[in-house]
């Protein structure tokens, strides 16, 4: 049945098809020795599922429960075991089983980690500050949830820190996200969910949401900072004020952009100091592991401590994530903030609004565009000048776009809604350029007209969400 | 990469070769170690079958297949030292738990040789790395300890109970048979003949002179695992020093399959305190003034009556083998004139001794034990009882155990030889019971109250292999924190750097922290929760959790459903996420669990503990519905939720006030708090929205 060992070619193998020609459902038994991974990619739109027969298994530190059915769709991921289990597969997928894990290494980082808690815990001081860096696509996220997830099996409630606008966490990319998770990561799901209006069968997660609007910081480092200290500014009121978030410490997830260069580095530096982070991991390159060392041995954090620099591999199940693959995850993200996912269906409310009652203001692009067209000579002239935003009336080209709700007022300063955190988002579904109208998708049927509305370049706009 | 056999064939096989492995037969241990040596590329397979052969094996065959082990790792090396060494902790320890003594002193022997380089080879390092022993050996010490603690505390016990050092009424039984009808003969010879040194013949059914079983592989497998005759030949010199021929009939011995441990363990223990008493008296009488054999003779007496008197259960009798196994070693070091092989004397009169210590001279088991040290050992022994026999794998089904003649279990000839060295400058065992108190005293264990203090060094993961859903094993004579609550972190040595050597090293034990440790898992979300009195309430509360979202979530999907926003910041930093489930969708309106944490607070008071009296009224006399009976956190106990007490009947409290009120409503509303909560938390977000305006 199974064929452990042999890297591709554990293709599913098709069960009583032959009786049964209609239904094409194949079902497949794995079996995984110890320490040994399953890694399967579901097409997005498709989907399998899986059920663990025995033994024991743990998706990014999660551990599954024993004949439960869990469906994974349009996913990159893998089930790994510490004791062996035998999974049940329903479905097609890509898939195979890798013995090689940097797992060892990874789990030793945790239990590392909770060393450090404990001394938090007995010192009442706060646990470390993880910043995970890496080249794109070299398992920054991954390690991060499975770093979540030992800490939340441990009791720990660490305070997650997204700052990669490129991917969301718990939200819709664009946004940078502070979250404590204290309850178990759903599996199924990515993080999980934001909270809705009705029950979860995995418990809600409460992330806080600061809305950045453009795909890499290097896009507006002028924007990217501010409101990246704000979120450090917050983070670290709540770890000061949460015993159990002070003790477990932060994880704190980065764009892979930030550790390709120059530009990039001053981000992590800005990081470093804003989040008061001791601890730093690299993934897989040798060479930022090196300029890391460079850059922070001599470093001391406010409260003096050294940075501690860990240098960890790469996993061999990274698999490189498309533009094409990771638009789809963008559009299925923001599907599933506004409609929800299989588990659990949302009905967001559409409504109409006069062009005059919004208040929109657009994310000025980049640091120097501006300036490009300027003659030469002016542009460092009024430097500070330049608005963060510009009001912008609603317009064909918004269609499909998104705009985040802030929580702030209509007369409050750029800055001041810059460091707004998000209330939500709203939809832009029809611009009626004659009847001066928008029909907007809003999650929540409230009024929106008296907040702030930020329009990004980030996410890009999708296509149609309601037919 | 494309192997000739798959690995699992290779393991399956293996395994089965395993399984014929009765007894400790050199041939077949070389003719694995050969299969494992010509098979390095399924090293992970092989060593998988064979740590779960060990582990599922009945004890009395765990001997050889550890041999098998041993074998492997000492002539094969790399990759299997590797393999074995992740879970060797588990391995051995688990293994050591369920074996009786005969077998621990092999083991012990054989893992103190996994601490040495191979015996001739010019490779220096040890086996085993010492990351890999030393947790074993800890642990071992740490098992060692706590023996002695069961032991001095049934002494204390029983010394309550009865007058010093007398024996008890229940005639002293010298019989060398165990007295234990039930079992069968064994059908094979003691005499067990092997053939270690005949070559074999490939395509040979290997026939045992009990007939009925196949040892060794089938010729087909074995052809196909290529293995040669010369490699045989090569294979047949093990190194002298692993299987000395001198072992080889105790190899052989029987290992009681665990529940007939008891009375087999007993007799022969009996005996070895009377041959220690004896000596011991010798002892006396050539010094009659030192306390230390005052104190010896006392504590073996007190023993000794205990056996007599009470039936104990086979881990604690184990502990006190071990104990009596130790003090014989070190009696026997004291220089004394006397012969060793006293065998099983006759009932000793205690009450007639010639030599009857001074109670007052004596150092009193209670001052030597310290005050306070009583509750952490009741603690510890209430532990050790209220883990019976769960610890022991499911009895084997009527293997006819391979026994040798029972005499044997009684002989001391299983002691080891003296060593001419004075025993004071031997660091090995404690050499006598006060200075073993001293040494316990010192470590911390004894003294102090039952919470104080935490054994230092119990790495006492539990094996790291378990299957999900087992229940957590104890192990018998483990350490265990004394006062039985949760495994802290504190307990588990976790070494962990965050450097990159540090990281490298597998930590299996480690890893049983996330699992095993956690308790059993939930069925429905995998999450675990501690088998503990806390542990089973926090799961009662979860699984009461899942019930009601599933309930729910049907409800819901008729009403519709949407996504709330995010919360603002400052709520945000004043949030706190429940430990579970219970609180953190409070602050978006809990709509699920944290709806009834609204409601709990709304009725706050509208709760009664469940009434013990059998006879109060469990229907509300209003509706005729039962009370909603759940735990508390708040109250720390199971409540009839929305009770009230009137008089001498219990209502439902919103039947009641609704009653009160004009009784037009006969029906109560058991979602009134919940909506109720709904509603405050629209309220609130519109509230909220609204200031910013």
């Amino acid at each position: 049945m199974s064929i452990p060992g042999i890297p591709g070619l554990g293709q599913s193998v098709p069960v009583a098809t032959s009786s049964a020609p209609v239904t094409v459902a194949t079902t497949a038994i794995h079996e995984l020795a110890p320490n040994s991974e399953w890694r399967f990619e579901v097409a997005i739109g498709q989907s399998i599922e899986v059920r663990v027969l025995s033994g024991t298994a743990e998706i990014f530190g999660t551990e599954l429960a024993l004949n439960h059915t869990y469906t994974f769709h349009g996913t990159k991921s893998s089930i790994y075991t510490w004791h062996g289990t035998r999974l049940e597969v329903t479905g097609s997928c890509e898939e195979y089983i890798a013995e090689e894990t940097p797992m060892i290494a990874y789990v030793n980082t945790h239990f590392a980690l909770e060393k450090l808690r404990q001394q938090a815990q007995q010192d009442g001081k706060e646990g470390p500050r993880v910043l995970v860096v890496g080249p794109s696509n070299s398992g920054k996220t991954s390690l991060m949830k499975l770093l979540t997830s030992y800490a939340i099996r441990m009791g720990r409630q660490p305070l997650v820190v997204n700052t990669d606008s490129r991917e969301g966490l718990l939200s819709i990319p664009g946004c940078l996200t502070a979250t404590a998770f204290a309850s178990i990561v759903d599996v199924e799901q990515g993080w999980g969910s934001s909270p809705t209006s009705g029950p979860s069968p995995v418990p809600v997660k409460l992330p806080l949401c600061y809305y950045y609007g453009l795909a890499s910081p290097e896009d507006n480092t002028k924007l990217f900072k501010p409101v990246l200290t704000r979120l450090a500014l917050a983070a670290t009121s709540r770890m000061a004020e949460d015993a159990n978030v002070k003790e477990s410490g932060m994880l704190i997830d980065t764009p892979g952009v930030i550790s390709q260069g120059k530009g990039g580095y001053d981000i992590i530096s800005h990081i470093v100091s804003e989040f008061s982070v001791n601890t730093i991991l690299v993934l897989g390159s040798e060479r930022l592991y090196s300029d890391m060392q460079r850059k922070f041995s001599t470093y001391r954090t406010s409260n003096s401590e050294a940075i501690t620099l860990v240098r960890l591999d790469k996993s061999g199940g990274c698999v490189d994530r498309d533009d094409a693959y990771m638009q789809k995850s963008r559009e299925a993200a923001i599907k599933e903030y506004f409609f929800g996912d299989v588990k659990r269906t949302l009905s967001p409310h559409t409504q109409q609004v006069d062009f005059d009652s919004l208040t929109i203001y657009k994310i000025r692009e980049s640091n120097n565009m501006y300036a490009a067209f300027l003659p030469g000579g002016q542009e460092e002239a009024e430097p500070e000048a330049e608005s963060l935003y510009e009001a912008v009336e609603p317009t064909s080209q918004m269609q499909h776009c998104l705009l985040a709700v802030m929580y702030a007022s209509l007369n409050d300063s750029q800055e001041a809604i810059r460091d707004a955190s998000v209330m939500g988002f709203v939809y832009v579904a029809d611009v009626d350029d004659k009847k001066r109208r928008v029909r907007l998708l809003s999650p929540v049927n409230t009024r929106i007209a008296d907040r702030p509305l930020i329009l990004g370049s980030w996410p890009e706009p999708t296509m149609s969400l309601i037919g | 990469m494309s192997y000739g056999i798959p690995s699992d064939e290779v393991a399956e096989d293996f395994r089965q070769a395993l399984e014929d492995l009765q007894i400790n037969s050199r041939y077949e241990i070389s003719n694995l170690t050969v299969i494992a040596k010509e098979n390095t590329e399924h090293a992970l397979a092989i060593s998988e079958a064979l740590k779960n052969h060990i582990k599922q094996t009945p004890p009395q065959k765990k001997l050889p297949a550890f041999y098998v082990l041993d074998s492997v790792v000492k002539n094969v090396g790399t990759p299997y030292t590797l393999f074995f060494g992740r879970q060797l902790y588990s391995t051995f320890m688990e293994a050591y738990a369920l074996v009786d003594n005969n077998v621990r002193r092999k083991m012990d022997e054989m893992l103190k040789t996994w601490k040495e380089p191979v015996p001739g080879s010019i490779d220096t390092r040890p086996v085993f790395p010492p990351e890999v022993t030393r947790p074993i050996e800890n642990a071992l010490i740490k098992a060692r300890t706590s023996a002695v603690q069961a032991h001095q505390e049934h002494l204390r016990s029983q010394q309550q109970l009865m007058n010093r050092g007398r024996p008890s009424p229940v005639p002293y039984r010298d019989t060398p048979t165990p007295p234990n009808t039930t079992r069968q003969p064994a059908p094979v010879p003691q005499g067990y003949p092997q053939q270690p040194y005949q070559p074999p013949s490939n395509g040979h059914a290997y026939g045992q002179p009990n007939g009925n079983q196949q040892y060794g592989l089938p010729s087909v497998r074995t052809h196909s695992y290529r293995v040669s005759k010369p490699m045989l030949n090569e294979m047949k010199r093990p190194p002298s020093q692993q299987y000395p021929p001198t072992q080889v009939p105790s190899w052989q011995q029987p290992q009681p399959q665990g529940y007939h441990t008891q009375e087999t363990s007993i007799d022969s223990l009996n005996s070895d305190i009377a041959n220690l008493i004896l000596t011991s008296k010798a002892d006396f009488a050539q010094n009659p003034y030192d306390s230390s054999i005052q104190t010896r003779l006392k504590a073996l007496l007190d023993l000794q009556s205990i056996l007599q008197s009470q039936k104990l259960p086979p881990d604690q009798i184990a502990l006190i083998r071990e104990q009596v196994t130790q003090l014989g070693e070190a009696s026997r070091a004291n220089p004394q004139p006397k012969p060793q092989r006293i065998h099983a004397p006759s009932p000793v009169p205690v009450a007639a001794t010639p030599t009857p210590p001074p109670v007052t001279q004596a150092p009193s088991l209670e001052s030597v034990l310290g005050p306070g040290a009583r509750g952490a050992l009741a603690a510890l022994l209430a532990r050790q009882s209220a883990t019976p026999q769960i610890a022991t794998p499911p009895p084997q089904p009527a293997v006819p155990a391979i026994r040798s003649p029972p005499t044997q279990m009684a002989q001391p000839a299983y002691q080891p030889i003296p060593t001419p060295i004075p025993s004071t400058s031997t660091p090995v065992p404690p050499t006598d019971t006060s200075a073993l108190l001293q040494r316990l005293k010192a470590a911390g264990i004894l003294g102090g109250g039952p919470t104080t203090s935490t054994p230092p060094i119990p790495p006492l993961p539990l094996p790291a292999s378990f299957p999900a859903g087992f229940p957590s094993l104890p192990f018998m004579g483990m350490p265990q924190p004394p006062n039985g609550s949760r495994p802290a972190m504190a307990t588990i040595p976790n070494d962990v750097e965050l450097k990159a050597t540090s990281l490298k090293i597998p930590r299996p034990h480690l890893i049983a922290s996330l699992y095993e440790q956690l308790g059993a898992p939930c069925t429905q979300c995998g999450r675990r929760f501690k088998s503990d009195e806390e542990g089973r309430k926090k799961k009662t509360a979860h699984m009461d959790w899942h019930f009601r979202v599933h309930q729910r979530m049907t409800e819901a999907e008729k009403r519709g459903q949407h996504r709330s926003w995010y919360v603002d910041e400052l709520d945000w930093i004043k949030s706190r996420e429940g430990p579970d489930d219970q609180t953190n969708d409070m602050l978006d309106g809990g709509k699920t669990s944290g709806e009834d944490a609204f409601a709990a607070v709304k009725t706050k008071l509208q709760y009664l503990p469940v009434p013990d009296d059998p006879a109060a009224n469990n229907v509300c006399p209003i509706c005729q519905e039962k009370f909603e009976m759940k735990w508390l956190d708040d109250a720390q106990e199971f409540v009839w939720m929305d009770a009230t007490k009137v008089g001498k009947t219990i209502y439902h409290a919103s039947c009641f006030a609704e009653a009160a009120k004009d009784g037009s409503r006969g029906t109560p509303e058991p979602l009134l708090g919940k909506r109720k909560a709904e509603e405050d938390h629209v309220l609130r977000t519109k509230i909220k929205t609204e200031s910013f305006a």
